[in-house]
């Protein structure tokens, strides 16, 4: 069963242009999490950029999705989460009334949003972003053991477990924003502890090669995609062509390599159909008929085009769409059976209306349709845009990315620069030495006025 | 002044001979409305039907007596003394209508729509009627509810401002009548409901929640992700953005919180500022918990409820701690306990309970007998409970009374006697034995080896059990475990008997485990390099 593209293309735009269904009344909080599925999974079965046909995001679509995304910033770095946990506007221009909370996954997926509703080569996606408080509010959500919350509060506590999720979205947030300005430079800022993440990721490798949550929890593959993203997000160079570092986080992150592949390629197994066959969506008798096991080994055959491969997460657990996406964007697929893992997508959990349902027979929701999408896209579907599995977006949208930090931080620097001048100029002034005035921002009278005041003071 | 109009006999003759045929009960309010303008304006139907010179002379002049008489009732037309005698003496033979119903009336005037989007025109008079008396029954309650309203504002004025003892306008009101209003704006809000389709949000009717104004959420065109939300939640969710803002911690909050929880589980700040009033209010800590586990029981894949229960547990553990109150701590491990297998009934692999369970261990050093024994039944229940599996790896190899601080979960750790690790390997294999093709237990098997430096050719002859003729053609090959199968290749592997490692692999491919084919191959090559 090929992707029908226009279904699922159907699917994303009635997620995009109406009002979603009350049940996901739960996923308020999530909502920019929600438009990035959906911005993202509409731009992957777009056409390329070099076909020259128009893509399926309008242009009024693009800076739609702009101002909505910069208008969830909030003030002191970071993005809200949805406009229930923004400031409202009229507080935003006074910044007296702060009701909004910054979230680290709601960051992650601002900034991806932003390079997806960009323009041409993107170097304008990040524009508007406040890069600096963005990055100083990073550093303020990392502990002393290395790992990262999701919120810091106003008493600058963090809120949020130990969790490798935000292990993850914290290494992307700081390859999004911060570049390679050293220290002194006007575009510099103070960098995490890289050191600490990378050692508390290490303790997550579990005796089975997996990774969980933290440290001694159990295996998860949606945690192992985290660690192995998080760890080469910490080494990629920022630029395409640009070469890892030798022993870089990836190495020292991962103690045993070799356990952790074997864990990812023993989450595939054989869908069986039950016996009973299945035709309700409830989610209860899915343990039992979703993990069916072959009564015999013998029976285990593997015809490549009648065979479903589905994936799970733990070991042991049912197949779930999300998971063809968490173990193979995790893995070079080349060691996973693609063809199989194709078929179970395509036949077994691709909607009649368009999207990706969780388990065979549900229905389609937003996260395991792009999820699905973003599987197959991992394996390389020919029908969809390049993709780049560390990032879970088209391979295009990180070049937008790469041009839009390098014009971000450009603007920083020669901001920063001034600053540094006028910070030391200030400096002159209070140790008493003739002080040398910035041009044009104090004019001649002040500046006389100024001097007097210095001679008074000595 | 004008006569009165003298209904003669002969004048009822004359109206009735100009008046139109009578014409049926109307059926709506729009028909009525018609009716009426046809009986307050005489001959109207008629010069609509024939136009003005198609009329009869005596109805033209009665047709332009009506015209005339409201503009000379109102003295925009002034007629001289004789004129004027003469012109009611007109009317009062013709029993002219001295108020009429207006062209514009008739033809333009929009009653509005109902909550159905009916014209409302387009009811029953009945029907039209009781609305009328509907909406000044509102307007009635409106006009009593802003008076509360605006007394409770003026009391609270004065509470600020003791100096200023104005009148008896400031006397606070009395909670008679706030109950007074909360039933009016019951009332006001079946009302708005039933006339116009308004909801009006259960905050909006609780005179508890007047002193706050809330903070609607910017919802521009465009928005993305948009919901259609409950009706109470936006308005939950406006309430908790004012109260959050102002920092308010009060019984009132803490069952706003408990509402939008409710709706949306998810909320990533709602739990932090409960816990906040929890702390502000200095409530049970206890009585919370037990709030909580309903509240779990409810939402089986939240993320957020594990994070509160953890804080309120760390806050907690902090007091009793700091008390000595040895019975309480007790109290606490036994009561945490009993809810953890009441969730774990219901999702025996529920990640966040196992997570929970981790850190209620480190903290209430729970490293019992009793806590391997409850972990030990469940994987008695479903040997193929890996949750519960990892949950026995780490009650056995991170006790600190029998571990190394700190070592990883793949590194041999000296610490750990080895008859605890020869007592691992036994129920790891007692376990692979039930059920061969269940790799949780294999991969325990590994994990405790690796813990005590252990080669895996010690598990040798175990995994050979479940292996038969690997190599030795259809027939004479038999496999009961794939897992077993992997395990002896890592042992030749590990014994350096690379050929036999490879012919294990091949096997593993080609036939006992197909569909990881092109693993088991790269690791041929892996071992061949």
């Amino acid at each position: 069963m090929p992707l029908d593209k226009q279904r699922h293309l159907r699917y994303w735009q009635r997620c995009h242009r109406t009002l979603l269904p009350t049940q996901y009344t739960s996923h308020d909080s999530t909502r920019m999490a929600l438009a990035f599925f959906i911005i993202a999974a509409i731009d992957l079965i777009s056409p390329p950029t070099s076909s020259g046909e128009p893509p399926y995001l309008t242009r009024k679509d693009r800076s739609k999705i702009r101002s909505w995304v910069l208008s969830l910033q909030h003030p002191g770095g970071g993005f809200c989460g949805s406009p229930t946990h923004a400031s409202p506007a009229e507080a935003r221009k006074h910044t007296a009334q702060q009701t909004g909370t910054a979230n680290l996954a709601a960051t992650y997926f601002a900034l991806l949003l932003l390079a997806l509703a960009a323009e041409g080569d993107g170097r304008h996606a990040l524009d508007g972003v406040n890069r600096r408080e963005t990055l100083r509010w990073l550093r303020r959500l990392q502990r002393q053991d290395g790992s990262f919350g999701e919120v810091v509060l106003d008493d600058g506590s963090i809120a949020g477990g130990r969790d490798m999720r935000y292990c993850y979205l914290a290494a992307v947030i700081r390859w999004c924003l911060r570049g390679d300005a050293k220290e002194g430079a006007g575009a510099w800022v103070e960098d995490i502890d890289v050191d600490g993440l990378v050692e508390h990721i290490r303790c997550g490798q579990t005796f089975d090669g997996g990774v969980s949550e933290s440290s001694q929890h159990e295996a998860h593959a949606g945690y192992a995609y985290c660690a192995v993203g998080a760890l080469y997000m910490l080494g990629r160079p920022l630029e395409k062509d640009g070469e890892p570092e030798e022993n870089g986080p990836l190495d020292r992150g991962i103690p045993h390599f070799d356990a952790l592949v074997k864990f990812l390629v023993d989450r595939q197994f054989a869908f069986l159909e039950s016996p009973q066959g299945h035709g309700d969506d409830s989610e209860d008798d899915q343990d039992s008929v979703n993990f069916a096991l072959p009564s015999a080994l013998e029976d285990l055959s593997l015809e490549e085009n009648t065979t479903f491969v589905g994936f799970n997460g733990r070991c042991n657990k049912v197949a779930d769409t999300c998971y063809c996406w968490w173990v193979g964007g995790t893995l070079s697929v080349n060691i996973l059976s693609v063809q199989p893992a194709r078929n179970f997508l395509l036949s077994k959990t691709q909607h009649l209306i368009g999207g990706f349902s969780k388990y065979p027979g549900g229905p389609p929701d937003i996260y395991h349709s792009y999820l699905g999408l973003a599987a197959l896209a991992t394996m390389g579907d020919a029908t969809l845009k390049g993709f780049d599995a560390p990032l879970c977006v088209s391979a295009e949208t990180v070049r937008k990315l790469e041009a839009a930090r390098r014009v971000l931080v450009a603007s920083d620097e020669a901001r920063g620069t001034w600053a540094a001048k006028s910070r030391s100029t200030a400096d002159a002034f209070w140790k008493g030495k003739e002080p040398v005035w910035v041009d044009k921002e104090i004019d001649a009278d002040t500046r006389e006025r100024l001097r007097q005041a210095l001679h008074a003071l000595r | 002044m004008p006569p009165k109009a003298k209904v003669s006999s002969k004048a009822k003759e004359a109206a009735s001979k100009t008046k139109e045929p009578e014409a049926p009960p109307p059926k709506t309010a729009n028909e009525r409305t018609a009716q009426r303008y046809y009986q307050t304006n005489p001959c109207e139907k008629r010069r609509e039907e024939v136009g003005l010179h198609g009329l009869t002379p005596t109805e033209r002049q009665t047709w332009a007596n009506a015209f005339f008489l409201p503009l000379i009732v109102s003295k925009e037309v002034l007629l001289s003394h004789k004129s004027d005698r003469e012109f009611w003496k007109q009317v009062g033979k013709e029993s002219l209508p001295v108020r009429r119903l207006s062209r514009a009336r008739k033809q333009h005037h929009a009653w509005g729509r109902d909550r159905h989007g009916r014209d409302v025109g387009e009811l029953s008079p009945e029907d039209f009627d009781r609305r009328s008396l509907q909406q000044a029954r509102l307007a009635a309650l409106e006009a009593l509810h802003s008076r509360f309203v605006q007394r409770r504002e003026l009391a609270g004025l004065r509470l600020t401002r003791p100096g200023s003892s104005d009148s008896a306008a400031h006397e606070d009101v009395t909670p008679e009548e706030v109950e007074e209003d909360r039933q009016r704006r019951k009332e006001m809000a079946a009302l708005k409901s039933e006339l116009y389709g308004e909801k009006m949000g259960t905050y909006a009717q609780d005179p508890e929640w007047d002193d706050v104004t809330p903070i609607p959420a910017d919802e521009p065109e465009g928005a993305l992700a948009a919901i259609a939300y409950p009706d109470d939640y936006a308005e939950a969710i406006s309430y908790l953005r004012a109260v959050m803002a102002a920092e308010e911690y009060s019984p009132r909050t803490l069952r706003l919180t408990e509402h939008v929880i409710s709706l949306n589980a998810a909320h990533y700040t709602v739990w932090l500022y409960r816990f906040k009033i929890v702390q502000a209010l200095d409530l049970s800590i206890p009585d919370e918990i037990e709030w909580l586990n309903q509240v779990s029981l409810e939402n089986l894949k939240n993320y957020q409820i594990w994070h509160h229960r953890q804080l309120l547990l760390d806050h907690y553990h902090a007091q009793i701690s700091a008390n000595a109150d040895a019975d309480a701590l007790k109290k606490l491990a036994r009561s945490e306990s009993e809810f953890l297998r009441l969730i774990l009934d219901e999702d025996t692999k529920n990640y966040h309970v196992w997570s929970y369970r981790q850190s209620l261990v480190r903290k209430l050093g729970l490293w019992t007998p009793q806590e391997l024994a409850a972990t030990q039944s469940f994987i008695e229940d479903d040997v193929r409970n890996n949750s519960a599996w990892h949950h026995r790896f780490f009650l056995v190899f991170c006790d600190p009374a029998a571990s190394t601080p700190g070592c990883h979960a793949t590194e041999h750790d000296p610490a750990v006697p080895a008859e605890t690790v020869d007592r691992e390997v036994r129920y790891a294999q007692e376990k692979a034995a039930l059920a061969p093709q269940n790799q949780a237990a294999w991969n325990y098997l590994r994990g405790v080896l690796a813990k005590g430096a252990r080669p895996l050719a010690s598990a040798e002859e175990f995994a050979a059990r479940f292996v038969e003729g690997v190599g030795e053609g259809e027939g004479r090959e038999k496999v009961r475990s794939s897992h077993a199968l992997v395990f002896l290749a890592d042992v030749w592997v590990e014994k350096g008997e690379k050929e036999k490692a490879a012919l294990y692999l091949s096997r593993l491919a080609e036939k006992w485990d197909p569909i990881r084919a092109g693993y088991w191959n790269y690791r041929k090559q892996q071992i061949a390099a």
